[in-house]
């Protein structure tokens, strides 16, 4: 199978919603309603029951005119993902569409990955079970992974008029996005193409009209050195000094039980001068 | 143990041992409700807390009384905690004999283990460790308690730092539990009652056992 990849060509957007609201709809998430901020955009940011936003940046042109620039802000997918490798539980993984996925028999809602997300995009939803007891669950984009399995495709690109939202083989899509960028450097000269290679690319490839902070996006995101430090040091290091402490007390228990049989006749085992 | 004869001698004092016993409960049950978090193995332990947000329950509970200790035991047994403190920060020749002579005790060979002060050096050792690792794992603790509180590097490199401190500290701990029931079972009367016999003091602390007698010389002579 080919790998597929989202393709969000920013500039061909009109911030209609349209992809917000498919969203909703197919995930069945209940509304989320938020305090007027003085903006034309819905939400701050995506959220645990608003999986993509559309964000709306007030931009001043070169000649000092306005434009509105979109993004359609949702989970990107990283190939590397930070809050897979964050989740004490293992219940963060990649599919074979390359989709990353919240496995929420196993999530335990401990938050890692919320604070660990390049993007900011995974948050805590909170439930009542039966009884009325709260827990709490990671949620966020899963590019339609339900979709996918049917050979659909995912229900924000479906619902785009715009085609700003595409699905397609990657090899495709980062060809199409190179041709529009040639296209738009001339009305947008930061134009640029957003795969960050720090954490090895993204399932959700931008075509952004200004840089990536202009957006809110980090300019080169990488695996950060806490979660190396921590995943690939300290944990197997805690686990395997644990051990050995371990295994210098049974070492310890045998080497002085030995020395006992050999003609200890000391009780107690007290064993100073 | 007390062939000689049962003379006791006073060791620790009630906020001293409260102290210790606060603090080794807290760190058992913030030990116990983190594992199932820690690896997949003890995923069974959740039920027991009532899922996982009962595990998270206990968990802040504990880590409250896991800050305790110090105030109990600067309120209570300020001339203890006095003590300890100026006992770990003296490192002389006979502290630092005591660690290759005590490896090869601790492996059942001969040794012979220079006189030690009121904590031995093998003690002052467990005292730094175990001060580092509380301070990393209260301080990297709160962070992850109140996270909306620090910039989002502060709470990352926090996972790290409690992770690196529990690890040394259960490493510790149970080194100190073993050396404590196995090999010098009479300091149990001790960190309990307050109490050890005077042969164990002589035995296992010389130095100090030495500086008793001193003061009673000189009381008797006053």
């Amino acid at each position: 199978m080919a790998d597929y990849i989202k393709f969000v060509d920013v500039t061909k957007c009109d911030g209609c919603r349209a992809c917000m609201v498919a969203c909703k709809n197919w995930n069945d998430l209940p509304t989320v309603t938020e305090e007027y901020s003085g903006s034309y955009q819905s939400h701050e940011k995506v959220n645990a029951h608003t999986w993509n936003v559309i964000t709306y940046n007030e931009h001043t042109t070169a000649n000092g005119g306005f434009e509105w620039l979109f993004r359609h802000q949702s989970c990107l997918h990283c190939v590397e993902a930070a809050c897979e490798k964050a989740c004490p539980e293992d219940a963060i993984s990649h599919t074979k569409f390359g989709s990353v996925v919240i496995d929420h028999d196993k999530c335990v809602g401990c938050g890692y990955c919320t604070t660990n997300c390049t993007f900011d995009v995974v948050e805590l939803a909170t439930y009542k079970d039966k009884n009325g007891k709260e827990y709490r669950k990671a949620q966020k984009c899963t590019l339609c992974t339900d979709r996918l399995e049917q050979g659909l495709q995912p229900a924000c690109v479906v619902a785009c008029h715009t085609d700003c939202l595409v699905y397609d083989e990657k090899e495709t899509v980062l060809a199409e996005a190179e041709k529009r960028l040639a296209k738009i450097k001339e009305r947008f000269p930061n134009a640029n193409i957003y795969n960050p290679q720090g954490i090895k690319g993204t399932t959700t490839v931008y075509l952004l009209a200004d840089k990536p902070s202009v957006y809110g996006l980090p300019e080169n995101p990488k695996v950060p050195l806490s979660q190396v430090v921590w995943k690939d040091y300290a944990q197997p290091l805690g686990k395997a000094m644990f051990g050995a402490t371990t295994m210098a007390v049974v070492g310890a228990v045998i080497a002085n039980a030995m020395k006992k049989d050999k003609g200890g006749h000391e009780e107690g085992g007290r064993d100073h001068e | 143990m007390s062939k000689k004869n049962g003379r006791m001698v006073k060791r620790f004092n009630k906020g001293f041992i409260i102290s210790h016993w606060v603090n080794a409960l807290a760190f058992f049950v913030l030990y116990i409700s983190a594992l199932p978090m820690y690896t997949e193995f003890f995923d069974w332990l959740y039920p027991v807390f009532g899922g996982p947000a009962g595990a998270r329950l206990v968990h802040r509970i504990a880590a409250v009384c896991f800050m305790l200790p110090l105030p109990i035991m600067i309120f209570f047994d300020l001339k203890g905690f006095i003590n300890w403190m100026k006992n770990i920060f003296s490192w002389k020749k006979h502290d630092l004999k005591f660690f290759p002579e005590f490896a090869k005790e601790f492996f059942g060979r001969k040794a012979n283990v220079p006189k030690q002060d009121f904590f031995n050096a093998g003690e002052k050792a467990n005292s730094w460790l175990m001060i580092i690792t509380t301070i990393m794992l209260i301080g990297s603790g709160l962070i992850m308690w109140f996270p909306q509180k620090f910039s989002q590097t502060v709470v990352m490199w926090a996972y790290p730092i409690h992770n690196i401190g529990l690890g040394l500290a259960a490493a510790v701990v149970v080194g100190h539990i073993y050396m404590s029931v196995a090999l010098a079972k009479p300091s149990l009367q001790g960190i309990f009652k307050g109490e050890v016999s005077e042969e164990y003091a002589k035995d296992h602390h010389g130095r100090w056992y030495e500086e008793l007698k001193q003061e009673e010389k000189k009381k008797k002579h006053a």
